[in-house]
């Protein structure tokens, strides 16, 4: 049963991480679904190129 | 002297951050109320979105804001940059909340159930004692990290003396957690860790799931004013171009648009023919060919090659931007029944509060150990969360589906209204006619040429937002100018054109008699002077492409459907035998189409009237419902309950079923809500839940709320596929 002693600090360690990934991924936007302004910005400057030549 | 009258009042609408319940808004209304200044206030909270009408010389927006944030809320804007800011920083916020409370349940779930196995088995008592600590350790930062937004909702509340949703929840969490921790700290009796991680988990996950809702609910509504661009080409008079803010340009100042691109605000095509994608602002899904001198829209779309457009009026003024400002208070309005089930969940909480104190105390009597986990129990399991979100949630689905479908809601209550309909009225002009209508001259009397006659109607239509008045467009010559024009709504215009006074409109009008008897043809109108008839035009309408699909649809609802008109017998039946309607009025006047609705309300009908011009405001003043056409006058939009794109005209239809959907969505979840807790209640004071247990039943519970709400949503809801089918 000692085990108990060494696994769970363990397990602490490997909870610490995956909230820390999670928060780090999180702040990062890979979660954010929708389109920026930056990306907005780009495609707005895309609609105005002219036309290609006939 | 009225100081109302003489008041230039400011308006604003904005988002209010950190509501949960009604009782937030009631703590937002009563900060904001105390201001002076303040004329009208109106918060709902389902949409989280405020509109204020002050008075500038005593109030500022600033004061405003700090009162709001004195009351421990945030007011944002509405939609920019900044507001997408915001709803990003909840979002990501909610989401880390989400997951660290989540870890940490299944962390602690583990930990908790080994003892819980011990208890039964046996465990070595040092091994119990590391188990509970370690729980201690991981329950601590779900509380206090992932359960923060309640533990300070609920010390708001209780700082302005009120009950809000938060107040037996975070009792409920720190009784549990500080029991636990007294528990650990003397190694002895039970702890429950895992009830206070799993509470905090669930319910923040059914916090984002109604965040969700709330906020596809406004971004729906900002798709409109997004789609217009921030920037556009202006054309410098004196040669080259320009990059400028669309909110600085002005009337006449012209503007160039690429192929493909957006026009930035309404105007008049300066350059040749175009094709012009509408389908934002008028719901019309096949581009249009415009010509030269033709009105075009902010926000539709240059389909062909690169256009100028002279801009009639700044961006702030263009049709969409009304549009937008319309639905942005229509956002901020408390629908009637969710005002209702807002007392009904205030109460709840002392409720609440008041029967877990009497199930502590009989426990305390008959079985002391049993005390904690009943009493906890008690309060997770009467969270009213699932009875307060029954109705903010499907109105705010409900809504977002429909300004999808092309059928926006104005006023907020218009929705349960919708439901009831049994009869609609449709005008003709406008609303079942659409295009530009075509204007041929049938006779010219003394001496004028019909191109001159042409030119002194086109002038007097100028200012008229009539749909005819497109079709006098094309005629228009710069030289000729009316002045003085007054437009008598269902009648005809008069003004003065080169000194002298004309008429144009209904026979009888122009030539000042009471009846000129049958007309004969489609709809003919009359330019006369002194009396006199000088010229006599024919208006030939096109029906619009959607009003058959429409009116069929609206009958295989089972709706009496009728249509007014202040046209000639045979234009209208014409119409009506078009579309298979058998119940028509022609020739009545804007008067008269308000005593058509009281007549059929005073027989029981729920009538609902779709106009779009100024002589149908007061009909749909009148109507128990009313609907406006998106492109009609401003007039009868701000009389309307409901606006509609006209080529979205069968979505009338799928509004009226959409509606009659919330209100079952509504009763459904009100009446889970209630059987929920009316069953849930009496087991957990009998001691027969455990506290793990019942915040499950209660996340559940919410959730299936959400979930039953979200199913209004969804892009074919298959009841309504076959209603309208």
């Amino acid at each position: 049963m000692t085990i108990v002693f060494l696994l769970i600090p363990l397990a602490f360690v490997l909870v610490l991480g995956s909230a820390a990934a999670l928060i780090w991924a999180v702040d990062s936007g890979q979660y954010d679904g929708d389109l920026d302004e930056s990306s907005r910005i780009a495609l707005e400057q895309d609609e105005e190129r002219p036309p290609p030549a006939a | 002297m009225n100081s109302e009258a003489t008041t230039a009042w400011s308006r604003s609408v904005f988002n209010v951050h950190g509501m949960h319940c009604s009782n937030c808004a009631r703590s937002v209304e009563r900060a904001v109320r105390q201001l002076d200044g303040v004329r009208q206030f109106s918060l709902n909270p389902a949409t989280a979105v405020a509109a204020i009408d002050w008075d500038p010389r005593k109030l500022s927006l600033t004061r405003i804001y700090n009162a709001i944030r004195t009351a421990g809320f945030r007011a944002v804007p509405l939609e920019g940059e900044q507001a997408e800011a915001d709803a990003r920083a909840e979002r990501r916020a909610a989401l880390k909340r989400i997951g660290v409370a989540g870890l940490g349940m299944m962390q602690t779930m583990m930990l908790i159930y080994a003892l819980y196995a011990g208890g039964a088995h046996g465990v070595d008592a040092q091994i119990a004692q590391y188990l509970r600590l370690s729980g201690m350790l991981l329950a601590t930062p779900v509380l206090f990290y992932s359960g923060l937004p309640f533990l300070t909702s609920a010390v708001r509340d209780l700082r302005q003396r009120r009950l809000g949703m938060d107040v037996p929840v975070s009792v409920a969490l720190l009784l549990a957690y500080c029991a636990s921790v007294v528990n650990t700290l003397t190694g002895s009796g039970a702890v429950y860790y895992d009830s206070v991680t799993m509470f905090v988990f669930l319910l923040s996950v059914g916090r984002f799931a109604e965040m969700v809702v709330r906020q596809r609910s406004v971004s729906s509504r900002e798709a409109f004013t997004r789609s217009v661009p921030s920037t556009a080409i202006r054309i410098i008079p004196t040669g080259g171009t320009e990059r400028v803010s669309v909110a600085s340009l002005l009337a006449g100042d012209i503007v160039s648009v690429a192929r493909g691109a957006v026009v930035p605000v309404d105007g008049e095509l300066r350059s040749g023919r175009a094709w012009i994608d509408e389908s934002l602002v008028t719901g019309e899904s096949v581009p249009v060919l415009k010509d030269q001198g033709a009105k075009v829209f902010g926000g539709s779309v240059n389909t062909q090659h690169p256009i100028e457009v002279t801009c009639s009026a700044p961006a702030d003024q263009s049709a969409i931007a009304g549009i937008a400002a319309l639905l942005q208070r229509a956002v901020a309005q408390r629908p009637r029944t969710l005002a209702v089930a807002d007392r009904v969940s205030s109460q709840f909480s002392f409720v609440t509060l008041a029967l877990s104190g009497a199930v502590a105390l009989y426990w305390l009597w008959a079985d002391p150990s049993n005390a904690m986990p009943a009493t906890l129990a008690v309060l997770v399991v009467t969270c009213p969360c699932a009875l307060s979100l029954a109705v903010p949630t499907t109105f705010s689905a409900a809504t977002s589906r429909l300004a999808r479908a092309g059928l926006l809601v104005v006023k907020a209550d218009s929705l349960e209204r919708l439901a009831k309909v049994d009869t609609v009225i449709l005008d003709k002009t406008g609303t079942l006619t659409e295009g530009r209508p075509v204007v041929l001259v049938e006779q010219v009397r003394e001496g004028l040429s019909a191109e001159r006659a042409l030119s002194i109607a086109a002038a007097l239509e100028r200012t008229s937002d009539h749909p005819l008045s497109e079709g006098f467009a094309p005629f228009a010559d710069p030289g000729i100018v009316a002045e003085r024009v007054v437009e008598q709504p269902g009648e005809g215009l008069e003004g003065c054109v080169a000194g002298e006074l004309w008429r144009l409109g209904r026979p009888e009008f122009v030539l000042r008699v009471p009846d000129a008897g049958p007309t004969g043809g489609d709809s003919p109108l009359v330019l006369g002077r002194a009396g006199r008839e000088v010229a006599r035009f024919r208006v030939q309408q096109n029906l619009s492409v959607t009003a058959r699909d429409a009116v069929n649809a609206l009958r295989r609802l089972g709706l009496r459907v009728a249509i007014v008109s202040g046209d000639s017998e045979q234009a209208v039946g014409q119409v009506a035998g078009m579309l298979g309607v058998t119940e028509h009025y022609a020739r009545v006047d804007y008067s008269r189409k308000p005593e058509i609705v009281r007549q059929l309300q005073a027989a029981g009908a729920n009538v609902l009237m779709v106009g779009d011009g100024i002589n149908d405001g007061p009909a749909l003043a009148s109507a128990n419902v009313s609907c406006a056409m998106a492109q009609g006058s401003a007039m009868a939009q701000c009389t309307a309950d409901l606006l509609l794109m006209p080529a979205s005209l069968a979505a009338l239809g799928r509004g009226i079923t959409l509606a009659r959907q919330a209100g079952r969505v509504t009763r459904q979840n009100l009446a889970w809500a209630f059987l929920y807790n009316v069953t849930a209640v009496p087991l957990a004071a009998a001691g027969y839940i455990a506290p793990w247990v019942a915040a499950l039943g209660m996340s559940l519970s919410s959730l299936a709320v959400v979930m039953n709400a979200a199913r209004l949503t969804a892009e074919r809801p298959t009841r309504l596929v076959e209603d309208v089918a």
